[in-house]
């Protein structure tokens, strides 16, 4: 309601209570009493919680995959140490030596070499990397 | 009011009263437990966190160490050591233990073959009457044995993964890379010896940390507030050793020991231009992956422990070896030719009170070239040059520009040698006329041969080194190859190497002469005061090709039995090494046959 500027008369205050009451009691665009209120409260925080455990059972599940991969990279990783031992053994030259023997091949005998000087011969470059000091 | 009501109000009053007084009481216990208890050094709840939060610490994988050819040379395996729990089993089998124990510990038997089963018995016995959680049975089982053991799911037995340092060329240089053990005052492993121990903050890495909390078996949750600060892996290291060479080497070298009865022996192979390390190898040795069990053994003519390296450590009087460098000294002041002549009576006397020297056998061998001094290896010839030419002021600094007396700056541990010159307590005239041929002087067979390799390498000395790349987690630094001085002039080195050429194919080292290669090379013979003269240190140190060096080598034998002398025990040997190296590096002959 709205009165001419200047005028004498004051603006109702009972009215404005009335519409603080309701708001209070109708935070909503739906009414809703104090019960139902309560209910709607509980079940908010239960559903929080469902949220809560839902989300820290994914966590654990992500955890334990986590662990499950840890064991696995663990065990690769052992299983690929000890294929780097057994590779580096087996390219060892006493191992090579020893499987060479077996084999029936023996060392060459220095006094069958004959070494032959030819002018302006270059030697052959080792295609093994790093062969050379 | 009536008497009763009364009454019944003091009645309450009172329970109302000791109920506060139980309530102050509680409040009272529950302010200690809470406030003063658990801030009086934080151990409640310290306590109530380690409960429930993982505190774990994260071990850093060692680096590898590889030789030239990317072979690996030291690498890591996880190996489990066996535990069994007495108090849990004996809580298990209240009734049966004995019985229930005797068939745990004969299926761990079946599996463990050099367990004794009485031994474990009579450990887990004494364990559970002291209340031990644990006890370790077996330490880094074999991965069968692991899995066997983990098929068998014996009860209270369980298995714990340790990391183990090894070395797959098992004994291949060995002195070289020492080994990784525990140390007195340290609980966990470290570098002991050689390359392990000299890198072993490098190899070491760093090791990380984990925080998070546990969840109900224990394991950590990673997922939520935890805290990784991860590992640092530690630097793979790359050795200028040439593995294939240090097998030929170590291999000759072992049966050479053995068919002349010495008591040991080492050999050096150096390139001649950088100063890599291509082999180094002793005898006796040690295998790094059971290197407890040479805790009793000794090298260095049982001087030191087996587990160093001899080419570094022990120091020896290098003989007629040394000829050259007191020829290099002379050359290089231009007081000598390779053409400048003496006479040689046989033996040399002195007027400042030093004894007489006298050549091998007293031969003399009259008038004689500087050269044909090194081909007679005459002591008499280099005891007047350093004596009569040079003096004390002129040779005592090139003993040093030779780095003899002096730490080579390897990447290794090493010892110094020694020799007395001016100054020093007891020096007199007669150390400066024998150490002119390699007696009262202690050098390092790296020394020594460090000495030819800047003859070789045109009067410049090299720094030795043993690793070529260091590779931090793909950082790679790659150690160049550094000139330490310049000994001699380029001249005098070129004279020098023709002198020794002439010495290898005149003189004692005929048998170190490679067919189709020029050598420059000097034996010698040194023998020890106080012992009889046929204990000899027999050497070969010198060079290949003469005319464009590429390997330097040094040979020594520790005194040999079957043949005594440097030109007849490790000539033969120093031979073999040379021809291998020259077929192996693929170097062109540079001398018709």
């Amino acid at each position: 309601m709205h009165y001419a500027s200047g005028g004498q008369k004051k603006a109702p205050t009972r009215p404005i209570v009335a519409a603080r009451r309701r708001r209070q009691l109708h935070p909503f665009f739906f009414q809703m009493g104090p019960v139902a209120l309560t209910i709607s409260s509980v079940l908010l925080i239960a559903l929080m919680a469902l949220l809560y455990l839902s989300q820290l059972s994914q966590a654990l599940n992500v955890n334990q995959q986590i662990q499950d991969y840890q064991a696995k990279q663990a065990v690769l990783q052992r299983q690929n140490q000890d294929l780097v031992n057994t590779l580096a053994q087996e390219q060892s030259p006493a191992y090579i030596a020893a499987h060479a023997q077996a084999q029936g091949l023996v060392p060459a005998d220095p006094k069958a070499v004959e070494v032959l000087e030819v002018p302006g011969l270059q030697s052959v470059p080792n295609q093994q990397s790093g062969a050379a000091p | 009011m009536s008497t009763e009501v009364r009454r019944a109000r003091a009645r309450q009053m009172l329970i109302f009263l000791l109920v506060c007084v139980g309530m102050l009481a509680l409040l009272g216990r529950l302010y200690y437990w809470q406030v003063v208890e658990a801030y009086s050094g934080h151990k409640l709840a310290l306590l109530a966190s380690q409960e429930h939060i993982h505190d774990q610490v994260l071990t850093a994988s060692r680096g590898l160490i590889y030789d030239a050819n990317g072979l690996v040379l030291a690498t890591n395996v996880v190996r489990d050591d066996v535990y069994i729990e007495p108090v849990q089993f004996s809580e298990d089998h209240p009734d049966d233990l004995q019985e229930a124990l005797s068939q745990t510990l004969t299926a761990l038997h079946s599996v463990l073959p050099t367990l004794s089963v009485a031994e474990t018995r009579r450990a887990f016995m004494e364990a559970l009457a002291a209340n031990r959680w644990s006890l370790l049975i077996a330490r880094a089982v074999s991965p069968q044995q692991s899995e066997r053991l983990r098929e068998l799911a014996l009860p209270a037995v369980f298995l714990a993964p340790q990391t183990e340092r090894i070395y797959p060329q098992g004994d291949l240089a060995a002195q070289v890379l020492g080994y990784v053990g525990y140390v007195s005052g340290s609980s966990s492993q470290q570098g002991v010896y050689g390359i392990e121990a000299q890198y072993n903050s490098l190899l070491a890495g760093k090791p990380g940390s984990l925080t998070a909390e546990r969840d109900l078996y224990g394991n950590p949750l990673v997922v939520g507030a935890s805290s990784e600060e991860p590992p640092v892996p530690g630097a793979n290291l790359t050795l200028t050793i040439d593995s294939t060479i240090q097998y030929f080497v170590q291999t000759q070298l072992a049966t050479t020991v053995k068919q002349l009865g010495a008591q040991g022996g080492t050999v050096v192979v150096l390139d001649a231009h950088t100063g890599a390390v291509v082999a180094m190898a002793g005898y006796p040795s040690y295998d790094p992956n059971q290197y407890g069990r040479y805790a009793d053994q000794t090298g260095c003519l049982h001087s030191e422990e087996v587990y160093l390296n001899p080419a570094l450590y022990c120091a020896y009087e290098p003989g007629s070896t040394l000829k050259a460098v007191t020829m290099a000294a002379a050359l290089d002041q231009g007081l000598i030719t390779p053409n400048t002549t003496i006479y040689d009576r046989g033996y040399l006397t002195f007027n400042d009170g030093t004894p007489m020297v006298t050549n091998w056998q007293n031969q003399a061998w009259g008038r004689e070239t500087m050269t044909e001094v090194l081909v007679h290896s005459a002591n008499v010839g280099a005891a007047y040059v350093a004596h009569d030419l040079l003096g004390p002021a002129r040779y005592y600094p090139y003993l040093a520009r030779f780095g003899f007396g002096l730490r080579t700056g390897i990447d290794s541990p090493e010892a110094t040698g020694f020799y007395r010159r001016p100054g020093s307590p007891g020096w007199t005239p007669s150390d400066l006329a024998r150490q002119a041929f390699g007696q009262s002087i202690l050098a390092t067979p790296l020394q020594v041969a460090l000495a030819y390799q800047a003859i070789a390498n045109d009067g410049l000395m090299m720094r030795p080194y043993l690793v070529s790349a260091i590779d931090a987690n793909g950082h790679v630094t790659r150690i160049q190859p550094q000139v330490v001085r310049r000994v001699i002039s380029s001249k005098a080195a070129h004279e020098l190497t023709s002198m020794l050429e002439v010495a290898a194919i005149d003189g004692s080292a005929q048998r170190a002469l490679v067919p189709g290669y020029t050598v420059a090379a000097k034996t010698g013979t040194a023998t020890t005061q106080g012992i009889s003269e046929d204990q000899t240190e027999a050497s070969v140190a010198g060079f290949l090709p003469a005319s464009h060096p590429r390997f330097v080598i040094l040979v020594k034998l520790d005194r040999p039995q079957a043949s005594i002398y440097g030109g007849t025990a490790a000539a033969p040997l120093w031979k073999t090494i040379a021809q291998e190296l020259m077929w192996y590096y693929h170097v062109p002959p540079d001398q018709s046959q």
